[in-house]
């Protein structure tokens, strides 16, 4: 039985057309991946500058911290923990913590409770 | 066409070709399987795939067997690959001609005799064009949407969704009537045997289908 088989090898015309169609995948692909890169070096610039600015804001501020703040520490002295700067006091936890969820509904109503007392 | 009978067997497709289409084949249906998952959100597809996040992580991988695989065996096999280039990138008259009677394959469309084909016929030519397209626009937006989803313009990246959506439906109608005709239709199906076994085909049915290429390969002989 005869059995046929292609002839190995490739002609001029054929070299031609296979790396032409190689080069204009890996050149658009290529291309393609430049504008990739860029956008990235771009957010990346970007996210720099922005963090400078941050800093450089918080670098001219005249109060950094905000437990050195004379007002902070006067709520603490005077109605959070009175006569002490005592960060973590019961008072401070109760009217401080964050409130989500179920929770808000009976703190809205305990709050209610104390609006006709003074701040 | 001689009436003569033409005994023996030609080797169509040999075993790195045969591997490339299969490795190509199940990254195809794994992608597209998945794709399809995404888009309608039908969670038994994802399921399969052990939820949706594993879903995505097998989809993004598959993606780059799907470009590695072929990459492969172009720059292992250049050679057949530029003949194969060369062959789909080349239409004449007989081409045209098939083009119009679609080689006998629609029913309603009724042909004497096809005109002589290539190794491959100018239906062929045309799927393998579309197929290189739609592969290069499927790559080149499911990168962007992988790994630059952060970096880049938000209509960017719905451009970049949508081609790859409507390309990836593209290309599964193509495939699905690729395999038809390579594996259902009675008088192509057995070309399907040469592709996904053993490479070879009769020697009859080559000179039939694909005569030009069939003579020059009787030329090497």
């Amino acid at each position: 039985m005869s059995i046929f088989t292609e002839k190995v090898g490739m002609t001029r015309r054929q070299f031609l057309k296979g790396s032409g169609m190689l080069a204009v995948a890996v050149i658009v692909s290529g291309v393609f991946a430049k504008i990739g890169f860029d956008a990235f070096a771009a957010s990346d610039e970007y996210i720099a500058q922005r963090a400078a600015g941050l800093y450089t804001l918080d670098e001219k501020m005249a109060l950094r911290k905000s437990h050195e703040n004379p007002e902070i520490i006067q709520i603490y002295q005077e109605f959070l923990s009175p006569g002490e700067q005592k960060y973590l006091s019961e008072k401070a936890h109760h009217l401080l913590h964050t409130k989500y969820g179920k929770d808000i509904p009976s703190f809205i109503e305990e709050l209610k409770g104390h609006s006709g007392e003074a701040a | 066409m001689s009436e003569e009978i033409i005994r023996g067997k030609v080797l169509k497709h040999d075993t790195q070709t045969r591997t490339m289409h299969w490795i190509h084949l199940l990254a195809f249906i794994i992608l597209g399987l998945t794709g399809i998952g995404f888009y309608w959100d039908i969670a038994g597809i994802a399921n399969i795939f052990g939820g949706p996040a594993n879903a995505s992580l097998v989809h993004r991988w598959t993606g780059v067997v799907f470009i590695v695989g072929p990459t492969l065996y172009i720059l292992l096999n250049f050679d057949r690959f530029s003949r194969f280039i060369d062959t789909i990138s080349s239409f004449s008259k007989d081409d045209f001609a098939w083009l119009k009677t679609m080689g006998g394959y629609v029913p309603f469309i009724k042909v004497e005799e096809a005109p002589p084909q290539e190794k491959y016929n100018a239906g062929q030519k045309i799927l393998g064009g579309l197929i290189i397209i739609g592969c290069l626009l499927i790559i080149l937006t499911g990168f962007p949407m992988w790994l630059w989803k952060d970096v880049v313009s938000s209509a960017f990246l719905a451009l970049c969704y949508n081609v790859h959506f409507w390309t990836a439906i593209i290309m599964i109608l193509l495939v699905a009537g690729h395999f038809f005709l390579a594996a259902i239709h009675p008088k192509s199906r057995v070309e399907f045997a040469s592709m996904m076994l053993d490479g070879y085909i009769d020697a009859e049915i080559t000179a039939h289908h694909n005569a030009k290429w069939f003579a020059e390969l009787q030329k090497t002989e």
